[in-house]
């Protein structure tokens, strides 16, 4: 008997597929594709308090195997999202985390404390790591100081379990890992995307809106691997991979390099039914190499 | 809905422009004109993203639909060389269509450049329902120009416009449009699809003209339903000014609500 159950410290997933924040929006334009309550779980887009507009247009532009977003955080806010998006995920069935990002401190702290103790909610994730907003997200996840005082302040103020989404746009991933797991993250997730751009050569300015982008899909893949890998050796908490997973056999890249589950993300927009292909995929993979759960490969490229 | 379409037929109908007829019953059946379908060009990573092109045509009745897309680039040059009997991955038909008023009202069509496309299916469905309608058609140059009569009843009347006066009117299509409308054209709804600095004309003068106007926007795309949030346009309803999204709130839009 094959058993895809995940277990990440407080977190218990029916499968170890995940769907990445911002990539499935609040769930509803899959939900006529899919069965929402088939994946792992549902990281809803990243969530403030106020509505955000985002970004000026273009916000995408695709580059070798993969692509460029800056969509700059564009959500309906916390009230709507509580009022509106949530009923609808209960409805559902599907396992739901939720991603919170802020321009201060205090925004995340805010956040932290109004989703605590909603019934619906399995976990947050701190978005620590969007390359897109001109403050916070990233400013907050690229020193050990201000991840430091954000994830205990976060901590203090709710109880579920805390993700800490890691920026790959840092010298030492593995530095700021262990910053997070000492101040008091329950899992960590990574990567989020990498900065870039793309120079529209006619107009002889940057293509996109926002001038830079954050790069996701399958390039940048070995990059994410690394990482996940690096980081799995720094931390004793569980981690999330991802970064570029279109099969079967890159979702197992990540798990061999230690993570407990993956997320997929810009592989849903080129194929909506990504996640349960890899779900069974995974089931497929464990019956032919008779093994009976996830844990059996975890780690197992980790050269000791 | 995601389906695998069956490639019927792929032509080239200018120097640059090409007819794919793709065989799916069920997305022929419910497909609308304004919509458009979300092609998966290839199923290897490159090009990666899928691209969208607005549906030219359906006919339920033979269970097929008809696109019209233009050499713009590397994912359309790959398209152009699928061939018949291959099956196409595509999810559709996305977004909402034009919406036009009830009874015979005289409908004008103003398309710029593969633009038309959307235009043809529309145009079709107006006729259906014993609506007068002209379109204005125009092009950079005569090679340009997609030979649209075979895609229309007899009855619509085509006006054309090319840049360099190589064919019909010389100058942009919104020139020959406002020359018609000093000579008398009275129309009674607007329907556009085109560049943006030519939509952009257009809403600009429709402050002044005040018709019912439709515009057909396009912008880049990821995911085509919504959830990526990459094709925001800005839209103004009322009080209220905020984005919305080409592929799930458009590709049409009311032109007084667009913000340029």
């Amino acid at each position: 008997m094959v058993n895809l159950e995940a277990k990440l410290g407080p977190l218990k997933l029916k499968n170890p597929v995940l769907a990445a924040s911002g990539t499935f929006a609040f769930g509803e334009e899959y939900s006529s594709l899919l069965e929402l309550e088939k994946l792992g779980a549902l990281v809803v887009k990243g969530l403030t308090i106020k509505p955000r507009q985002g970004n000026p247009a273009p916000r995408i532009v695709e580059t070798p195997a993969g692509m460029l977003n800056a969509i700059g955080l564009q959500n309906p806010g916390l009230e709507v999202f509580l009022s509106r998006e949530l009923p609808r995920l209960k409805y559902y069935q599907v396992a739901v985390i939720v991603n919170i990002a802020g321009d201060t401190e205090e925004d995340y702290v805010t956040l932290a404390r109004e989703l605590s103790g909603v019934e619906g909610i399995l976990a947050l994730e701190l978005n620590l790591s969007c390359p897109n907003v001109k403050k916070g997200g990233i400013l907050f996840g690229t020193s050990v100081q201000t991840i430091d005082r954000l994830v205990r302040k976060v901590r203090q103020a709710c109880n579920l379990p805390l993700i800490v989404k890691l920026s790959p746009n840092v010298t030492d991933i593995a530095e700021l890992a262990r910053a997070a797991e000492n101040s008091g993250a329950d899992i960590l997730s990574l990567v989020n995307t990498l900065r870039g751009m793309v120079i529209d050569v006619t107009a002889r300015r940057p293509f996109l809106g926002n001038i830079t982008g954050g790069l996701s899909g399958p390039a940048i893949r070995p990059v994410a691997v690394r990482m996940v890998y690096e980081v799995c050796r720094a931390v004793n908490i569980p981690v999330i991979g991802m970064g570029g997973i279109v099969s079967v056999k890159d979702a197992l890249q990540f798990f061999m390099a230690g993570a407990r589950a993956v997320a997929v993300g810009t592989a849903n927009f080129i194929d909506p039914y990504t996640i349960p292909r890899l779900i069974s995929g995974l089931h497929a993979y464990l019956e032919s190499e008779n093994l009976s759960s996830m844990e059996e490969i975890i780690g197992a490229a980790q050269i000791v | 809905m995601l389906s695998r379409a069956r490639v019927m037929e792929i032509t080239e109908i200018t120097s640059n422009h090409y007819y794919l007829l793709l065989e799916d019953p069920q997305m022929a059946r419910e497909s609308l004109p304004g919509q458009f379908l979300h092609i998966r060009i290839r199923e290897s990573l490159a090009p990666f993203l899928r691209r969208p092109f607005s549906i030219a045509g359906a006919s339920p009745g033979e269970g097929t639909l008809q696109i019209i897309f233009r050499l713009a680039g590397e994912g359309t040059r790959i398209l152009s060389s699928v061939r018949q009997g291959e099956f196409l991955d595509c999810l559709g038909p996305l977004g909402s269509g034009f919406k036009p008023l009830k009874g015979p009202v005289f409908s004008v069509l103003v398309a710029g450049g593969v633009g038309v496309a959307p235009l043809l299916f529309l145009a079709r469905t107006l006729v259906q329902e014993q609506k007068k309608v002209v379109l204005f058609y125009g092009a950079s140059s005569l090679d340009e120009l997609i030979p649209v009569r075979r895609f229309l009843p007899g009855e619509i009347e085509i006006r054309r416009a090319t840049e360099d006066g190589s064919s019909g009117f010389r100058g942009l299509v919104t020139g020959l449009f406002e020359e018609a409308l000093k000579n008398g054209l009275k129309p009674e709804e607007i329907f556009a699809c085109g560049p943006r600095p030519m939509l952009q004309a257009l809403a600009e003068k429709n402050k002044g003209w005040s018709y019912p106007m439709q515009l057909s926007l396009e912008e880049r795309m990821a995911c085509g339903i919504g959830a990526c949030q990459g094709c925001a346009v800005k839209i103004s309803k009322g009080e209220e000014t905020g984005c919305r999204l080409v592929c799930r709130d458009g590709p049409v839009f009311h032109s007084h609500e667009v913000v340029w």
